[in-house]
């Protein structure tokens, strides 16, 4: 089966190179689908293995021009203006800008504040929760959930149908003009894959090209290993796991996070350990954006926890007083380092951008 | 030219797949499974009707509904027929479809059948064409708006605490697959005689018994849990005993 696969997906690429010259086939409508080259997708060396499977879905020049399309897509939401765009804007990683917790249709409030969207194709699982543990599938979340864009998966296949231009962006990606969830799925997921940010400093500096660390930046990056790593582990700052980090409970949320998904009650109130990176310009920060600053991150973190029964113990003191030790000198120093995280080029790319 | 070529082939492949390297001039015929949903021994009936289980409470239903999926027949020479992914998913609900038509058949002789309760979370969403039951499943509720998946069982109604008290509280099992660690999906195999034959619909009643949703494997009460959703202890029991309540006479 594995075999027939592989003969499958050659010759679909030798179609679709073979789509460049005018001998490309024609849909039932006599439209002639565009050239649909495979887009390379290039992990970085210093990035661990996609979890993502790329073979399963090939990112195709046109696949990723119709993700586009429809990530920036008010029509995704009931009220034809809340499209994926609205909340995760690309100057600020893909997060909602300012908002505390993001904005749905209607004016609603939601009770998270919406997470970076960049180098998701190396997530085990996604959204604070986990509720999605596979890309492809999380997009059920955002476009049904009643404070996001509180529509059903089938009126956005009926306006995709209605509309006169979507039936040829399906074709060019996909061959024909058949609009269905798995296709929609997929080229959302083509966009979303590409997006991946390793061009910061640090990135630089991690694979050794040529740039140096300030002194300072330096002396951050070593507190930040001693004192943050074992939960931001790794290049891309997280070991993917939920815990308690010890955030007081929000009484007009009270959302027990983790503990949504798997029914345990060791799982209240864990999040997903989030990646760092880019995290300079996507304020505000926590689950809930309570947090407006990265000095006010480590203050919390060293004078802020609350005591629970599910609190990580990573965050209680050998005498068993709650946070870490970190001087305000060391919290300069480790604000400088998570700068280096920034990634100018990824924020800028002309690729991901709606217009 | 070469592109038609291509294309051929493709089309070859996907139908020797799809069909289990049937021969291409089998003649086809159609299956319908019927489910039929029953207290016991008597049909179901919504609302008007009260029941007991075997924890002496008193229960009446307004909805059922289950997804079925991942089809395949045995012929009476043990090959196996797979319906292919597209096809292969159903809600069945108790207030409207309790038919899951299974066509392009081929004709010959079947002894058994195969099918999950809810989806696979091993093929679902990476297994093409398992994605596109989602439309399906959304207009039936089988959704999730927090989670990306699916409802496997959608069980309501009202109970009283004894057999003998009108007293009328809400009771809602909602069980299905939430994340990689907590899977409820079962495979369920029945045994049974029926010929496919060219161009006709045959038809096979499959029964399911609510009852056995309390009252199997595994007890469930409902004075001592009457909401259970995402729930790691009692959800796995219901599913078990779901398994146990399908049947073929």
């Amino acid at each position: 089966m594995k075999q027939l696969l592989y003969i499958l997906l050659f010759i679909s690429i030798s179609c679709s190179t073979e789509g460049t010259d005018d001998t490309s086939a024609m849909t039932d409508d006599g439209y002639t689908p565009l050239p649909n080259p495979a887009l390379n997708f290039e992990i970085p060396s210093n990035f661990p293995e996609s979890t993502y499977d790329v073979t399963q879905n090939p990112p195709t020049e046109q696949g990723f021009e119709l993700g586009k399309r429809l990530f920036f897509d008010g029509r995704l939401a009931s009220d034809g203006v809340v499209s994926c765009g609205f909340c995760h804007i690309q100057e600020f990683a893909f997060t909602h800008h300012t908002h505390i917790t993001s904005h749905g249709v209607d004016g609603q409030i939601g009770s998270r504040n919406a997470q970076p969207l960049h180098n998701l194709a190396f997530m085990a699982d996604f959204t604070w929760d986990g509720a999605a543990t596979f890309l492809d599938s999380q997009y059920i979340i955002p476009i049904t959930a009643e404070k996001e864009m509180n529509e059903t998966i089938s009126n956005v296949l009926n306006k995709l149908r209605d509309d006169d231009n979507y039936p040829q962006l399906y074709a060019n990606a996909f061959g024909d003009e058949e609009i269905t969830t798995e296709r929609t799925f997929k080229a959302l997921s083509q966009f979303i894959v590409m997006m991946i940010s390793a061009n910061s400093k640090y990135d630089k500096w991690e694979r050794g090209e040529a740039v140096t660390l300030t002194p300072d930046e330096d002396a951050g990056r070593i507190l930040f290993d001693a004192k943050c790593a074992s939960c931001h582990a790794g290049t891309l700052q997280t070991d993917q796991t939920y815990r308690n980090n010890g955030l007081a409970i929000d009484p007009t949320f009270n959302d027990i996070g983790r503990e949504r998904v798997t029914g345990l009650p060791e799982d209240n109130r864990k999040f997903k350990v989030p990646s760092l990176r880019n995290i300079e310009i996507t304020f505000p920060y926590m689950h809930d954006g309570r947090l407006q600053s990265l000095q006010d991150v480590l203050d919390f973190y060293t004078d802020g926890i609350t005591a629970s029964d599910n609190l990580d113990p990573l965050l209680v003191r050998p005498d068993g007083t709650l946070g870490l030790d970190i001087t305000q000198d060391e919290k300069e120093k480790i604000i400088a380092f998570l700068k280096t995280l920034t990634d100018n080029d990824f924020l800028l790319d002309n690729r991901f951008k709606e217009f | 030219m070469k592109q038609i070529i291509a294309l051929c082939t493709i089309a070859l492949l996907l139908l020797s797949c799809n069909e289990d390297n049937d021969d291409i001039d089998t003649a086809y015929g159609s299956l319908n499974l019927v489910f039929e949903n029953t207290v016991a021994s008597s049909p179901l009936i919504l609302n008007a009707q009260t029941y007991a289980n075997l924890s002496g409470e008193g229960y009446s239903v307004s909805e059922l509904k289950y997804i079925i999926s991942n089809i395949q027949l045995t012929r009476s020479d043990n090959t196996v027929h797979t319906i292919p992914v597209d096809k292969s998913y159903f809600v069945i609900n108790e207030a409207g479809t309790k038919t899951a038509l299974l066509d392009s058949i081929p004709v010959g002789d079947y002894t058994g059948i195969n099918f999950g309760f809810g989806v696979d979370p091993t093929r679902y969403p990476i297994e093409s064409g398992s994605v596109n039951f989602i439309p399906t499943a959304e207009e039936a509720g089988m959704l999730w708006t927090w989670s990306a998946g699916y409802k496997f069982l959608k069980f309501e109604g009202t109970y009283s605490t004894t057999v003998d008290t009108d007293d009328a509280n809400p009771f809602t099992y909602h069980v299905g697959s939430h994340s990689a660690n907590l899977d409820n999906y079962k495979e369920i195999n029945l045994a049974f005689a029926k010929a496919v034959t060219a161009s006709t619909t045959t038809t096979q009643t499959i029964n399911f018994d609510v009852a056995k949703i309390f009252d199997s494997t595994n007890t469930m009460s409902l004075v001592a849990k009457d909401d259970i959703q995402v729930d790691p202890e009692n959800a796995p029991k219901i599913a078990e005993n779901v398994r146990t309540a399908f049947s073929i006479e």
